[in-house]
Parts: structure tokens; sequence; C-alpha cells
């Protein structure tokens, strides 16, 4: 099966549980795993390449100028851990299925799940960096989705908040070191990358590459000094905890380094930053472990410490050791999912998972206490269990690592890491499944259904196969997945049980009884260490979040408190520094063109255009003159583009005058109709001062523009070249906004329709509050007149409607030629509809209104959608036009231009756009009582036609 | 014939400029706003039609073709002008006049602006 469907299916199948809900939460379940099972299966289908040490590979170049494409590949290293991801994933499937209850909606828990199985299987298959960094991200969402998903525990929330603060934060320096390492070595592919180690190691940047790249990978995987995240994320359901902290999000970190190990290892920096970080870790985990009452904390700490201990072989640079790092990478996920869906089961069947108020469940529960103690003595690292096995690889390592001259540190304290991990391995028996029943449990404990132990009985299955026969089960897998992280010809080994009498064996025997003497110390040792003063790492986190947020807060408040000229001060005078440092230090050249001659007609419209601004200054706080006065200046803005040879401009301007008067008209009912005076006159004097420097600036700088040329040759050549060659069209303008530049049209109308829909919702948002009761007693401030809907102004409304809409075809229809377009077809159809409601009434309108504006804004997105697409049947990129003439036998030839399809999307997505805003702003005048009965109906066919002396139309004017 | 025709079209321009100087004039002129609403209807209906059937004229005998373009700008504003000199009417009539004021309204009782149903809550008609 291709790479690109393994990978793309977890999150195409995402989609089915959360549509399938509906079906049942056997049918939900059931869509989950098929996805996960197909994509193992084609996974699976991959094995034989993958062992005879073939790298598969799939291509796609997606941005290649950017180096971002979408290359996926996979080798021993990938096929491990897509494999865990994969099947784990399967196994969690069918444990979250009984673990979940009624109340928890599961659509919900399996599309993020498979969310989160796509981000993962993204990264450990993705073949270039910057793919990678995508997938690395997502994993970071969808972590969050899931640890956060009991919404109502406040542990979860704070819990998920944390975990994507640190991961996400982790990232964003992994990113950076990644685009580093891409530019040391000149290209983003991994592959390409991981054949450039003495260019990479010899490179001044590798330092800085290396600690950003192992700060990613340190918060990912939960490594000293970050390690405290994950504890917290134990808040989310058992089955997210197994799967994130056994087999995938944390090990996403090791994964990383063991990729990056050909060309970032071996380095003195590498031994000391990883080993040392892992060897913290290891220990820091286990110490803290121990002391843990809460089943699940205890296992977060241990997870901390067994991945301390990866990350520690990982650091020792060595062949054998990344050989341990990997067996003990498959060893940790089998036995530390047993282990969290053990817990899992003992929190559902007994009601908590406080160790404290545990004990003699051996009786009760005899099949989890198989499951439990299996896995945990793996965990311990007894023989015959695979943690043993790699528990002695790892010690054998530690005797041979020498820290700065030490030859006894890294072995001593890997020896007490070992130790505290075997007591808390025991503990976890010990103290929950032996000693004497009790009779307090918070509910009588039994075994679970088989659902929920069948998953963690096949992994138990596999910790004691495995261990009983390594070289066989796993041998080979374990053998190319090292060989790909050495990148090289491995040293021969054979992964044994018995490894005669040696160092390690000794170490070992050491670890266990002394973990043994602490566990019957434990009682002691619990109450010195809750003696003992101890950094908290929440509130630490808390303080520094708070001190962040509490910096940020006071850095907004001071540039943006709220009040716009604050802000539009600080704005235009770091504008007005900028502008005159550039004129300080740069040079002017001489001015190339002549000032032309200035007609009378020109000077008179500025001559209005100057008085109406000036007026403008003054007069603003009558906020009614004010819009008078911004519509002359609309006007005569429209008229200088006419002037000066811009006809689309001047007809765009006009028309988007009168919609946004008719807007701001409407604002104005619900706002003060004076502005009032809030500022000091010493203020007021200050923005002047500010304002006309600024002003006097652009106008200085506008004038040395227009009497210069341009450095560089404009575009204008080429559009006015190709316009009717490649579009088709002679209006360039036109040309340039559905052809040329089509996509970002395209942009614009889906942002248009987005921007309008969001109105639509804030109104609906707003109306559903009690601000509509405060809408509904509203007394306007002056009184109204009456007669709202008068006579004369209803006909002529009515009359011009037909001639309006002919007018938006027309300008429509000519606009690939001549002036005109979908836009100003759009807006121009808007006004004719907006006259309506403004001449008969917010209801009258409403009532006569057929198709919802919505569905005209979608429309109007989908037609320009299906048109662009329309040039993929023909072998062209997106949104190639295409253009033909037709001759019909009693019409002239014409022509027939895709483009023209394109602009009709364009128009429908304005008008929807215009009227939705328009209609959603005016739903807030709305008030009972202001239908008019008949609101101006001059229909004389009318069933109840209005007796002249009784009928008088209400009152309320709108808009 | 040439000479003729200039005439024509010399007159309507001349007939256009002295309605729309008088419009304009007695905008400036006319002392309360019923009254000053009349002049500029002048520079509307005759001043701009004067403009129009000059260059209805034009088009003919100068250009030898016909033009009709300027038939629209007629209608429309035949169409608006009455609709916004009636909103200021209305507006006069809503802020300055009181039921008192105003000629009878005959069998209506009372001029529709004024036609509004008795609202204590409503505030103080600002003067």
């Amino acid at each position: 099966m291709s790479l690109f469907l393994i990978v793309a299916l977890p999150f195409l199948g995402a989609v089915f549980p959360a549509l399938l809900i509906r079906a049942g939460r056997n049918a939900c379940a059931w869509s989950a795993g098929v996805t996960s099972a197909l994509a193992f299966v084609g996974l699976m289908i991959n094995l034989p390449a993958v062992l005879r040490g073939e790298a598969v590979t799939a291509r796609l170049d997606w941005l290649p100028w950017l180096g971002l494409n979408a290359n996926f590949f996979l080798d021993g290293l990938g096929f491990l851990f897509a494999a865990l991801i994969l099947g784990i994933g399967l196994l969690i499937i069918l444990y979250a299925r009984f673990y979940l209850s009624r109340e928890d909606p599961m659509g919900q828990f399996y599309t993020y799940l498979l969310l989160f199985q796509g981000a993962m299987v993204g990264i450990v298959l993705s073949d270039n960096i910057l793919l990678l960094l995508v997938f690395w991200e997502l994993t970071s969402l969808s972590s969050f989705l899931l640890i956060g998903y009991w919404k109502h525990l406040p542990e979860g929330r704070q819990g998920a908040r944390m975990a994507l603060a640190v991961t996400g934060s982790g990232g964003l320096a992994m990113i950076a070191g990644m685009l580093i390492l891409g530019h040391i070595v000149g290209s983003y592919d991994l592959s390409v990358i991981l054949q450039n180690k003495e260019l990479i190691q010899a490179s001044p940047l590798y330092l800085p590459a290396l600690i950003l790249i192992l700060l990613g990978c340190f918060t990912k995987s939960a490594q000293f000094p970050f390690h405290f995240w994950l504890p917290h994320a134990m808040a989310a359901p058992t089955p997210v905890s197994a799967y994130l902290h056994s087999a995938t999000m944390v090990k996403a970190g090791l994964f990383l380094l063991a990729r990056m190990w050909p060309v970032l290892a071996g380095t003195p920096e590498w031994f000391y930053i990883v080993a040392t970080t892992g060897l913290i870790t290891m220990l820091l985990g286990a110490v803290i472990a121990l002391f843990k009452d809460d089943l699940k904390a205890l296992l977060a700490f241990s997870t901390v410490s067994h991945l301390g201990l990866i990350t520690m072989l990982l650091g020792f640079g060595t062949e054998i050791a990344a050989i341990a790092a990997i067996f003990h990478i498959i060893n940790h996920a089998t036995f530390k999912a047993a282990l969290f869906m053990s817990a899992g089961i003992i929190d559902h069947e007994t009601g908590t998972r406080d160790i404290k108020r545990l004990g003699g469940l051996r009786h009760l529960m005899p099949v989890t206490f198989t499951i439990a103690l299996i896995a945990s003595l793996s965990m311990a690292g007894l023989p015959p269990l695979n943690g043993f096995l790699s528990k002695e690889m790892m010690l054998e390592e530690t005797v041979h690592t020498v820290w700065g001259h030490s030859h006894l540190l890294v072995p001593g304290l890997a020896l007490l890491a070992a130790l505290f991990s075997a007591a808390y391995s025991f503990r976890y028996i010990a103290h929950v499944f032996l000693g004497p029943k009790r009779s307090d449990y918070p509910s009588p404990p039994h075994d679970p259904p088989v659902g929920l132990w069948l998953a963690p009985a096949f992994l138990v299955v596999l910790v004691v196969t495995i261990g009983l026969n390594a070289q066989a089960m796993v041998g080979p897998l374990v053998k190319v997945a090292a060989s790909a992280v050495t990148g090289g010809e491995l040293p021969y080994f054979k992964l044994k049980l018995w490894h005669g009498f040696n160092t390690a064996l000794l170490m070992s025997t050491v670890a266990t009884i002394g973990g043994l003497i602490l566990l019957i110390m434990h009682g002691g040792l619990e109450r010195v260490w809750n003696a003992m003063p101890r950094p908290e790492a929440k509130t630490i986190f808390d303080t520094v979040i708070g001190t962040l947020t509490q910096v940020s807060r006071v850095i907004t408040d001071t540039l943006h408190n709220g009040a716009i000229s604050r802000y539009a001060m600080i704005f235009v005078v770091f504008t007005l520094a900028i502008a005159s440092y550039a004129y300080f230090t740069g040079t002017m050249e001489l001015p190339t063109r002549d000032v032309q001659d200035a007609p009378l007609l020109p000077i008179v419209a500025w001559f209005c255009l100057i008085s109406a601004t000036a007026m403008l200054t003054f007069l603003h706080r009558n906020r009614q003159l004010a819009l008078v006065l911004i519509g002359v200046v609309g006007l005569i803005v429209s008229l200088s583009f006419n002037f000066l040879s811009a006809p689309d401009l001047a007809m765009t301007q006009i028309s988007v005058e009168v919609v946004s008067i008719i807007l701001l008209l409407l604002c104005l009912n619900f706002l003060p109709k004076t502005t009032p005076v809030d500022s000091s006159l010493t203020i007021r004097l200050r923005d002047a001062v500010i304002a006309g420097v600024a002003g006097v600036g652009s106008a200085a700088l506008i004038y040395a523009v227009m009497i210069r040329d341009f450095s560089f040759p404009t575009i204008s050549e080429f559009h006015l070249a190709n316009s009717y060659k490649g579009g088709g069209g002679t209006n360039v303008v036109n040309v340039i906004l559905v052809d040329f530049r089509g996509f970002d049209t395209f942009g614009e109308i889906i942002v248009l329709g987005i921007a309008a829909l969001v109105i639509f919702a804030l109104t609906e948002a707003v109306l559903a509050s009690n601000v509509r009761a405060y809408l509904l007693n509203r007394k306007p401030e002056w009184p109204q007149s009456g007669d709202a809907h008068p006579l004369m102004m209803v006909v002529v409304t009515r009359v011009m409607m037909p001639i309006a809409l002919m007018v938006a075809a027309y300008i429509f229809f000519r606009g690939h030629n001549l002036p005109g377009g979908g836009f100003i077809a759009g807006l121009v159809a808007a006004i004719a509809f907006v006259m309506q409601y403004m001449a008969s009434g917010f209801t009258w309108a409403a009532e006569r209104q057929r198709i919802f504006y919505h569905g005209v804004i979608g429309s109007g997105v989908l037609i320009a959608a299906a048109t662009g697409m329309g040039a993929w049947f023909n072998g062209l990129p997106f949104l190639t036009s295409a253009f033909g003439y037709v001759h019909l036998t009693p019409l002239k030839e014409f022509e027939l231009a895709t483009a023209a399809l394109f602009d009709l999307g364009v128009f429908l997505a304005v008008l929807g756009a215009v009227m939705l805003a328009l209609e959603s702003l005016s739903r807030f005048a709305w008030q009972p009582g202001m239908v008019t009965e008949h609101a101006m109906d001059i229909n004389p066919k009318r069933d109840d036609p209005p007796d002249p002396n009784t009928d008088q139309p209400a009152s309320e004017g709108e808009a | 014939m040439a000479f003729a025709a200039e005439l024509l079209i010399s007159f309507f321009l001349i007939v256009s400029g002295i309605f729309g100087f008088v419009g304009s004039f007695g905008l400036l002129k006319l002392s309360d706003p019923m009254s000053r609403m009349h002049a500029p209807t002048k520079a509307t209906t005759l001043g701009v039609g004067g403009v129009l059937i000059a260059s209805i004229l034009h088009s003919v005998f100068v250009d030898h073709h016909l033009s009709l373009h300027e038939l629209l700008i007629t209608l429309f504003l035949f169409l608006t002008a009455p609709v916004s000199a009636h909103f200021i009417a209305k507006w006069h009539i809503h802020r300055h006049e009181t039921p008192a004021s105003l000629p009878d309204a005959g069998e209506d009782g009372v001029w529709a602006t004024h036609d509004i149903e008795d609202d204590e809550d409503v505030a103080e008609m600002p003067r």
C-alpha cells in the first residue's frame, strides 16, 4: 500500500466515528478500528521489503520552492514506530470501547484518536523535515484535544493546556533548529540530511541547531526539566494515557533523537547533553514514582524514568547502545501500555486509583492481577520477561561509559535508578494486589468484561514471548531499525536471556534485592519524603505562565488600551519615526518627470475635497453631518478615478460608497448622535500636531514618488500585453481580477463570505443574550416621524428595482471587455435589494425573500471553485481560464469565457455578503409593533384594502 | 444649417446655465427650508434638462447619430429628485413644525409625518 495512503487513512477515517456515533457506539468503534486495521495491514505489506533493508519511498512535490515536499519513506526505524502506533492504536480502540461510559461522547474520542494517530504516523514516515514539523505540531494539537477530552474536569483542561504549552513551545524551538539544519545542508529532505554528517558537525551552527532540536525532543519526551507536564496529562481518560504515554506521543521525541542520530550523535556535546539529561530524568522519575499514591501518577513518573533511560542510551552514541534503545522502546511500549490499561481497569472496577485505599485485590480480580503482575515484573526487569533483556543491555552499556573522568558515575546512578524502578514496580503489585482484603473499597471489585482485559492480556503475552524468545520474535526488526538509526553496519549482536555471569547480571541482582528492601522500608521512607521540601512543578509553571500573561497584558494595555486614538497615535508615530530614519539616511534621486498643468475642473474638485475634509475635522462631532461629508469625499474620489481614466475603480468606489453610507446610517441608529469630547485640549493639540506632521509627510512622499519614474519596471506592461491574448478580455482590470490574480480573488470572496457569516453569527449570539431585552425596550433618542414608508419612496424603489437589476446584469456581462464586472454588479444588485428594505421596511422585504443569503454566498464560492477546478479536466492548473467565440444565427458573434462563470461566483458572493451583513445589522433594530399592517402595500388586489379613515400606519421607522 | 444648429444648441446651453444659476442663487438667497426647496428644482429640471437637450442635438447635428442616453438620465432625475425633495420636506415638518403650525390636513386630520402614536417615554425633541 502506498505510504501516502497509510498516512492519509487515519485522517480520512477520522470522519467516520464522528458520523457513525449516530448508528451506535459499536459502529463508531468499528469504524475507527477498521481504519486503523487497514492502515496496519497496509504497513505490514511493506514488511518484507523493510526486512530486506530497503527503504520504501513515496514522493510528491508540494511546494518545491520552499523545499517543502510531501515525501515519505519507510525504513526499519519508521516501520517499527508505525507498527507500534497502529498496532497499539488498535488495542486502544478496543479497550476504549469498553472503558468509556455512556456519558462520554465516543464519536469525538475516536475522531481525536485517529487524528492523533495520523499525525504520529506522519511524523515517523516523513522524509521531509518541514513536513515532519507540520505533523509534529499536529500531534501537539490533537494530543491537546485528547488530554482535555473530559472537558468538565478542571484537571483535564489544565493538564491539556500545560501539555500544549510545553510541547508547543518545544515544537517552536525545534522549527528553528530544523530550519538551521536545512540551511546547513541546503536541503530539507531527511534522506539528504542524513548523508551529511561531516558537513553538519563541522558547521558553526551545529551547536545551536542541536540545542534547539533537543529542546523539541526533550519537551515532547518529557525529559528533565520538562518532565512535569506528563503526570498532569494523566487527567485524561486512561486509554489516552495508555496510548500517548506508552507508545506514541512521548516516543516522538525519542524517534527524532534516533532519526537524527546518524548526523547529530557522536560528538561530546551530544553525549553530555543527551546522556546526562537522560540519566537525570531516569533517576528522578524513578525516585518520584516510588512515592506516588495515584496509580496513574506512579506509572506517569515511571514512564518519565524509562524515557530517560532510552534517551540516555541514545546519548551514549555507540551502536550497541542504539540497539538497546530500540529494543527497550518495543519492550516499554508493550509492558507500559498493559500497565496503564490495568490501572484503568482497577480505577474502573474499584472506583479509586489511590494505592492507599487499595490492596488485597489478587483474589477479587485474578485476571487483572495476572496481567499487572507480569507487566510490572517486566518493568522491574526480572527474567524471563522482555524488560529484563533490555535492562541488562542498558546496564552493560553503562559499565563501559565514562562521564568526565569518572568510570563509576554513570553505572552507579543507573544502578540506583534501576533499584528504584524495581521498588516501584514491586510496590504496584504489593500494595494493590497483595495484603489482606479490605472492606472499604469505593465499589466492590471484580474482574472486568473480556473486552476490557483482552487488549492488555495480548500485550502481556507479547511481554512473555519476547522475553523467552527475543531473537526470533523481534530480532530482525530490531536489527533493521537499529541499522536505520546508526545509518550503517551493526556489530554482531544476539538478543538472548542468558549472557553468563557478568557485571550487568550482578547489577540486576543488586537492583532487585535493593528494590525489595526499599519496598519493605517504604513506610518510613515515605514519611521522610513527605517531610522534605520539594519544588512543585505545577506551581512554578503556573507562576511562570501567570507572569508571562501579566507582562503581555501590560504591553498590550499600554499599546492598545481600547481607545483607537491611542493605538493610532502609536502606529502613526512609529511610522513617522521609520520614515524619518529612511529619509535622513537614504538618498533621493533627482526628479525625472515634469509637474503637469492642473486644468480648472480638477482644481474645483480638489477644492471640494479639501473643504469637505476640513469641515469634517471641525464638525465631526455631529455624526449625521459627518456622514454627509464623508459621502462628499467618496463622490469626489470616484470622480477623480474617472478623471484619471480608471472607470472600473470609479464604479467600484461609487457603489461601495453607497453601501457603506447605508451601513453607517444603520449603525448610527444605535449610536449617540454626537461624539462627546473626552480628551483634554492638550491631548487634542498633541494629536493634531502628530496628524499634521504625518499628513504633510505623506503628501511630500506622494509628491516625491509622482515626479519620479519607478526604479523597477512595473508589471502593468505584462498585464496590458497579455490581457487579451491570455485572458480573452480587453478590460485589463477585470482580467486581472478573474484571471491573472484569480486565486487572490477566490480567496477574497471566501474571506468576504466568512466576514458576513461572522456578522450573522455575532448578531445571533447577541440577540440570544440578554442584550435582546435591552434592544426590545430601547426608546429612540429622538422622537420618530410618522409615515415611515412614504408612498413616493416605496413606488419609486419598486419601479427602480428591475431597472437596477438590469443595470447590474449589463455591468456584469460587459465586464470582461469594458468597465464593469462581477464585483461592481454584485454591489449594484445589493443596492437594488437594500432599497426595498429601506423603502418598504425590513419585515415587508424579509417576507418576500425566497433564497437565504447564506446560500447565495455559498453558491458563489462553490461556482467559483467549480470553475477553477474545471481547468483540471483539461490538465491545466487550478483557475486557468479558457475562452472561445460562439456564433448563433440571430445574434452577433459573442465570446464565452470561463472567467465569466468565475465572475458569476464573485457576483453571488459579493451580493450575498453585503445583504447578509446589512440584514444582520438591521435585525438589531427590530422591535415589536413596528410591523405596519400594510407597509405601504400598494397592491390594489389586496384582500383587505385599508380603510382610508381608520388605517393608520404605525410609527416607528427603521434604517 | 450648421450655424442654425449651433445656435439652437447654444440656446439650450444658455437656458440651462441661467436656470442653474437661478437655482443656486435661490438656494443661497431664500430664507426658510420650505422655500429653499423650490430653488434647486429649477436647476434639476430646466437646468439639467437644457444640457441634456443640447447634448442630444449635438450628437444629431455634429456627430450625426442619434443618442438617447440622455433620456435615461432624465428618467432617473424625474424619479429621484421628487423623492429627495419629499424627504427634505418630511424632515422639516418632523423637526421644525407642529400640527398647529401647518395648514389643515383635511379629512386625514393630521399630516402623515405627524401621525405618531403617543409615547410618553420618548425624550423631548431637541430644537
